[in-house]
């Protein structure tokens, strides 16, 4: 799905109303820019932060005086940041593995293949839509924990395999490809493996994309969970966003650092988003309920 | 496969063949997702009504029942007043002010304009980064010595004030999630006919009446879904609230919410049935409310 609208036909030329219509664009732009800048202001000034002294910190001046990388050093060894990084990195990376194949196929299997009680089952993947975190959130604390799950990233990606919101969405989407391909496939004698593996996957490339990218823009901004799961005196199981958390209740004031670590915990997204955004909003739109 | 050389001989048993093996692979597709929803939702929704009604406390589960004595604790509890005050002025205030940001910037961005792409990815970009991120870096902007104060000549540390704090935490989500609206309020926004905008042009009606008259009450669906999604969303503030009181409920509990209270009850209080009973509480609130919404503005959409 685009969001281009059509671009009308040229405006026709009236000589009089030119020169008001080039100053109300003029002010157009400036309101927008403004705007614009207004957007960008805080993320500029944090990355400009994290290269500061703390003394500077406070200071407003935008170039750091001195320069320097002194808290980003702090961060990655002191503070480990490092270890933050790769925890959720490997949540974000596995989580996102599990959702797309169980959702790729469990779509399928729902948009596409008979089989008695479909309809049941399926009303069951709506049905968890309307289950809450903070009401499962005790239950699901008791069943880790008696499963000794707490303090590991297994119990973290256990209760994240598959999200409703991600099959439905791949079965949404299944459903909207013409069904002559897989018709095709079959007098050929291909099996719904085979039939999903070279017809369908392809073909839902757009939303296989839209999916990995919100899922793991979901694990990795994720800070309930995580904090359920990891926030009690497992500090070696951190997420960035766990990290970042603590550094900021213990270090109240202590700016640069502070800075360079929201740095970090929101940079990969960043540029991820700057490489996908097109996937990143279709996928917003057909998402819905999504965030 | 094999379905091709079985189809020869015997029609109607590979007919049956086939079937039972495509319900075969039907269940196998959908077994873990399935597992998965049963244990950690459908189990879960059950388990917490009943926890609600023990004593399950520091010392683990205590045998018999505890009948309303978790509802009662509750819903006597001050504290649980203020949350369920703050949320309600939190949702009151940061939904109107979503919705008119996000409309304005979709408006703004449907026009034929340069760099129509990069403004709205700048626009979209508050709504991608990490809450704790983003509130993070809102409490260093808004604190008492920070760019915020240094610009209007003040030293009120915005989030930390008890008169403040959460009207603070109103304009920081209000501004973080304007983008996500923004997509939502675009696609509304292209699916209006360019028909009706015609009509409006050779009336000679003017850009601000035609969009009172036209476009706001055809944006209508757009409407419901976000005041729906968003309003849901904002009864749950739990990240930005956790972040901006330390963890805690803030200066006075003046950023206590309904979700941090059950998150303080089960893990500094250490009681689970009471924290239990508060999001069973939460959950009827919400689906009431659900209900309420889809019974009043939902109806009217539907008309």
């Amino acid at each position: 799905m685009t969001l281009q609208t059509s671009v009308a036909a040229a405006e026709p030329f009236i000589p009089g109303r030119a020169r008001a219509a080039i100053a109300r664009k003029a002010f157009f732009y400036v309101v927008i820019l403004a705007v614009a800048a207004v957007f960008f202001i805080p993320f500029l000034w944090t990355v400009a932060t994290s290269f500061k002294t703390i003394p500077d910190s406070v200071n407003v001046h935008l170039i750091p005086h001195p320069w320097t990388t002194s808290a980003w050093h702090a961060i990655w060894t002191q503070y480990d940041f490092k270890t933050y990084i790769k925890n959720s990195l490997f949540l974000a990376v596995v989580v996102t593995g599990c959702n797309l194949v169980l959702s790729g196929l469990g779509g399928y299997a729902f948009a596409r293949l008979k089989f008695p009680g479909r309809e049941l089952l399926f009303l069951l993947v709506l049905g968890t839509l309307m289950v809450p975190d903070q009401l499962r959130l005790i239950p699901v604390f008791v069943m880790l924990t008696n499963w000794h799950l707490i303090g590991s990233f297994s119990g973290y990606i256990l209760i994240n395999l598959v999200t409703a919101t991600n099959l439905f969405f791949m079965r949404q989407y299944f459903l909207t490809i013409p069904k002559d391909f897989e018709e095709a496939a079959k007098l050929d004698g291909a099996g719904p493996i085979k039939t999903f593996w070279k017809i369908m996957l392809p073909l839902a490339l757009p939303a296989i994309s839209a999916l990995v990218i919100l899922q793991f823009q979901g694990t990795w901004n994720d800070f309930f969970w995580p904090l359920i799961l990891f926030g009690q005196g497992n500090p070696h199981l951190y997420t960035v966003q766990l990290g970042l958390a603590e550094l900021n209740f213990t270090y109240t004031t202590l700016w640069p650092e502070i800075c360079a670590g929201s740095v970090l915990a929101i940079l990969p997204i960043l540029v991820v988003f700057l490489a996908f955004q097109r996937y990143f909003i279709s996928g917003v739109v057909s998402a819905g309920v999504k965030g | 496969m094999a379905t091709a050389s079985q189809a020869a001989p015997a029609p109607r048993a590979s007919m049956l063949g086939a079937r039972l093996r495509e319900a075969g692979w039907g269940y196998a597709f959908v077994a873990v997702p399935i597992v998965v929803f049963g244990l950690f939702f459908v189990y879960p929704f059950g388990y917490a009504i009943y926890i609600s009604f023990l004593h399950w406390g520091i010392l683990g589960k205590q045998p018999g029942s505890a009948g309303t004595f978790n509802y009662h604790a509750v819903l006597n509890d001050p504290i649980f007043h203020i949350a369920l005050k703050n949320i309600a002025e939190y949702t009151i205030g940061v939904v109107p002010l979503e919705m008119a940001l996000g409309l304005s910037l979709a408006l703004v961005i449907n026009q034929k304009i340069r760099g129509r792409n990069l403004f709205r990815s700048a626009f979209y970009f508050p709504s991608i980064a990490s809450s704790v991120a983003i509130t993070t870096i809102m409490l260093y902007i808004f604190n008492s010595d920070g760019l915020f104060n240094h610009i209007i000549g003040s030293r009120t540390p915005w989030f930390q004030s008890a008169g403040t704090a959460i009207w603070s935490i109103v304009g920081l989500n209000a501004w973080t999630t304007s983008g996500t609206v923004m997509i939502y309020y675009l696609a509304g926004l292209q699916a209006i006919s360019t028909d009706v905008y015609e009509a409006a042009a050779l009336d000679n009606t003017g850009a601000w009446r035609t969009f009172w008259k036209i476009t706001f009450p055809l944006l209508r669906p757009a409407h419901f879904f976000v005041l729906v999604v968003f309003g849901i969303g904002a009864l749950k503030l739990f990240d930005q609230a956790f972040i901006v009181g330390g963890g805690g409920g803030g200066p006075n509990n003046a950023t206590q919410t309904p979700v941090l209270y059950i998150y303080r009850d089960a893990f500094t209080g250490a009681d689970f049935g009471k924290a239990a009973a508060a999001g069973v509480i939460l959950f009827v609130i919400i689906f009431v409310l659900t209900f309420v919404q889809r019974l009043t503005v939902g109806r009217q959409e539907a008309a």
